[in-house]
């Protein structure tokens, strides 16, 4: 204890020089900027601002980068809350309740929270890594490809919940995401699925132009169709600060999402971008406000970002203790370190302890500093929404255009997002949510991986699924919860509490 | 950011314009007049996307115009290679010319979908940088080196071996190895170096073919074992890991990465880009870093260089075959 106390110090001594601030809050203002900005992501942004970065010493290049990787994190939840735009995989779950407030006129209350419990996490996060880094590194070396697939099986019957209508609906939707995640070249024999000779198709469909096209295109097609409701929007804007009954209801929401995501973002195979959904079924089962969920319920905004912001910080373990990166962001940072002369390893704690702890210490203040940045932005932001829509709904198109061709420099993209976004106009008319068809999207390509090389390692024994506790008790999980849906009175309960 | 309609009206204007004063040396001179766009067929963050940024800013510096790192991923790196192949030849667009995009994609992918020649279409301008591959155990494993693999080959059922990807470099080597061996090796391909390192790490496969850049820290770390590198001599970075050649197998294999640009750049262009580059890469500076990540700065000239992507294609081509890997 003393130990980490000196540590910190030590670190808080770094971070706290006038130059590593500035830094700090250069990268925290940039990464919020292009989180707002629907569509341009971290890794663009970072790989544009990388030789900035030469000229400064290594700690406060890293701390300027991570300064924009969760700037980004931040900002992401803005436009997901406000215009129904996520950016990241992070975000999608947030539009589901924090679109919803913002109809409801609650859009500053969803914010609010949204950077509150951002923060709150994100110091317990913090802490966590600075007090057990290394020891989680174990627990993450121990998750083998049996169990990861267990846990992503675990999340697709459980994202069964997310249904807002009909559970076959729903069904359709994850198998569709599945199979959509199936498009591009296969991990395994390096063989082309349906990409028709697309070069741009053999690394699969991105993710950017589909979330985008499904989520925000649609929701502005749906938007310009239905003029009276967006009248309703613009007008009730609401109080910015939440009501102390708001505030009661999102703490333990909160309190949940922070756990949930600390300990998915450990994981290296894509534990970060569970933990936002895992954290929303959470709340939808478990917390108070179960019946609000679908027509606004702040539980759904508080937890989940938590979770994020958690998993954003925790997921810096395996690159600070293992040397290895846990993204694409993470690799960025990687190659800024050994343009500056670093490799980054295993012996990076011992080898680079200004790094290292000055790394940690910067987290925290960085979130600080979000906080102090994001809270008086709010009102502003909220604003946005008395814009009237025939100059909103252009100017999200562009940048939604320019960020989709940002992400690899090809039309491409932008041609899909475009066809995305009829396509999910045409669910919206037929009623079928797309969150579940993105959840299926992100874990399906996961899960079959991590089957397919379970099933190698093991040579063809599906024995491996039981015998290992890990995968046995997800699995186990996933039974009940399976039977849990069957059972008739379970059943009738859920669609009670979605009448409701 | 310019869209794919205008760059072809562009170039075909270029080409026209370069067409006309074709060999006069006035055109050299003036180059380069605007920054040259250098095409990373990558997504950021990889090892050629590191080469090209350690490359770009000296590079830049010493012809007084910046180099723009433009990430163009996709294919195998052939999106961004025809993407150059077809820009216009005046030395302003270049691409990360690598092992991948122009040795193993061309024969890996369906012809239809190779939509350039590696060697015809391409000026060859000069070699970035090479580095070995190294081949890394699980430290609990119990291999150490050539011999104790193939002894544990032998006995069981063959060893799993992780690698980056089905159909990169590294995965060619396992081919290459068991065919030379005689033993069985099962490839193990992950996304990515990344995760195939903590899969040996954490001991669910015992050994992982890796490029030496991604491994070095690792080795030195003592996370693995480092048990053979494909190199023809011993690294000078890592006196004490043997060559396959020293454990009497004949397995060597550097990936490589340089830069090219469309077929037909002035000589001129190429002469002074290659002379610069081979100074940039001489510098004490530049040597120092290449030496931290393993690699081996490139000494060949522009001939030299399209000879060596001509042996290249023509080498993996029947590996690539033998490896069952196909993208069609």
């Amino acid at each position: 204890m003393e130990l980490l106390i000196n540590n910190l110090g030590h670190g808080f001594a770094v971070a706290l020089t006038v130059n590593n601030i500035l830094f700090c809050l250069l990268g925290c203002l940039i990464g919020t900027a292009i989180g707002v900005l629907p569509g341009i992501g971290p890794v663009a942004t970072i790989s544009l601002l990388l030789p900035i970065t030469f000229g400064q010493p290594a700690t406060t290049a890293i701390i300027m980068l991570a300064g924009i990787y969760y700037g980004a994190q931040y900002g992401g939840s803005t436009t997901a809350i406000l215009l129904n735009l996520p950016g990241e995989v992070s975000s999608v779950v947030t539009t589901l309740e924090g679109y919803k407030m913002a109809r409801n006129g609650r859009a500053g209350a969803a914010l609010t929270i949204a950077a509150l419990g951002s923060f709150f996490a994100g110091t317990c996060a913090t802490i966590l890594v600075a007090a057990s880094g290394p020891l989680l590194t174990s627990v993450a070396l121990s998750f083998g490809p049996a169990d990861y697939f267990s846990l992503m099986l675990l999340g697709l019957i459980i994202s069964a919940v997310l249904a807002q209508g009909s559970v076959l609906k729903s069904i359709g939707m994850v198998v569709l995401g599945v199979a959509l995640g199936l498009v591009g070249t296969d991990v395994q024999t390096g063989q082309q699925r349906f990409t028709f000779g697309v070069p741009e198709l053999s690394d699969g469909v991105g993710f950017v132009s589909l979330a985008m096209g499904m989520f925000g295109i649609a929701e502005i097609i749906l938007n310009l169709e239905r003029p009276e409701q967006r009248s309703v929007l613009a007008a009730k804007v609401g109080s910015l600060f939440l009501t102390k009954e708001e505030f009661r209801r999102a703490v333990p929401s909160v309190l949940r999402g922070t756990l949930v995501g600390s300990m998915l973002g450990i994981l290296p195979g894509g534990g970060a971008a569970l933990s936002s959904f895992a954290s929303y079924m959470m709340e939808r089962k478990m917390s108070r406000g179960r019946h609000e969920f679908g027509n606004g319920a702040i539980e759904g905004v508080a937890g989940p970002e938590s979770a994020n912001n958690a998993a954003s910080q925790t997921s810096f373990i395996p690159l600070l203790t293992l040397g290895i990166p846990a993204n694409a962001v993470m690799a960025l940072m990687v190659g800024a370190l050994i343009i500056q002369g670093i490799q980054p390893g295993p012996r990076m704690v011992e080898a680079q302890p200004d790094l290292f702890w000055g790394l940690i210490a910067s987290m925290w203040i960085g979130n600080l500093m979000l906080l102090v940045i994001n809270l008086p932005m709010i009102g502003m932001w909220v604003k946005l929404l008395q814009v009237p829509y025939k100059y909103l709904y252009p100017s999200i198109l562009v940048f939604c255009a320019i960020g989709v061709y940002s992400i690899s420099n090809n039309v491409f993209d932008v041609y899909q997002t475009v066809l995305f976004g009829f396509v999910g106009y045409i669910f919206s008319k037929l009623k079928m949510e797309p969150a579940p068809l993105l959840i299926g999207f992100v874990l399906g390509p996961m899960m079959e991986e991590h089957l397919r090389r379970a099933m190698l390692l093991s040579r063809g024994d599906v024995m491996v699924f039981v015998e290992r506790p890990i995968s046995a008790s997800m699995l186990a999980i996933g039974a009940v919860a399976m039977i849990a849906m069957m059972l008739p009175s379970l059943r009738k309960g859920k669609d009670k509490a979605l009448a409701e | 950011m310019r869209f794919a309609g205008t760059t072809r009206r562009r170039s075909v204007i270029v080409g026209l314009s370069a067409l006309a004063v074709l060999g006069q040396p006035a055109l050299a001179q003036a180059w380069p007049a605007q920054p040259i766009r250098v095409v990373v067929p990558y997504a950021p963050g990889g090892t050629t996307d590191l080469v090209a940024r350690l490359v770009a800013q000296g590079l830049g510096e010493r012809l007084g115009q910046p180099i723009i790192i433009e990430n163009r991923p996709g294919a195998g790196a052939m999106v961004g290679s025809e993407f150059v192949a077809r820009a216009a030849p005046d030395g302003y667009t270049l691409v990360m010319s690598n092992i991948a995009s122009h040795a193993i994609s061309p024969s890996l992918y369906p012809a239809n979908t190779v939509r350039y020649n590696a060697v015809r279409d391409f000026t060859h301008v000069a070699l970035l940088t090479s580095n070995p591959s190294v081949w890394v155990a699980h430290n609990g494993s119990g291999i150490t080196d050539l011999a104790t693999l193939r002894t544990r080959a032998a006995a069981g059922q063959g060893l799993d071996v992780a690698s980056s990807g089905a159909g990169s470099s590294n995965h060619m080597l396992i081919v290459q190895l068991a065919q030379l061996a005689g033993i069985t090796l099962h490839h193990i391909p992950f996304r990515g170096a990344g995760p195939a390192m903590t899969a040996v790490i954490a001991g669910q496969v015992p050994l992982m073919s890796d490029s030496l850049p991604s491994a070095a820290a690792h080795i030195r770390g003592g996370s693995v074992r480092a048990i053979a590198m494909s190199s023809a001599r011993r690294h000078a970075t890592f006196p004490d890991v043997a060559t396959f050649r020293e454990q009497g197998l004949d397995l060597v294999g550097d990936s490589w990465f340089g830069l090219s640009g469309p077929a037909g750049m002035p000589a001129a262009i190429v002469t002074r880009l290659n002379s610069e580059i081979r100074a940039l890469l001489d510098t004490a500076d530049m040597r120092a870093r290449y030496a931290e990540f393993g690699g081996t700065p490139g000494a060949l000239d522009a001939d030299g260089y399209t000879r060596f992507v001509t042996e290249e294609f023509a080498r993996w081509a029947p590996v690539v075959r033998a490896s069952g890997a196909e993208a069609g």
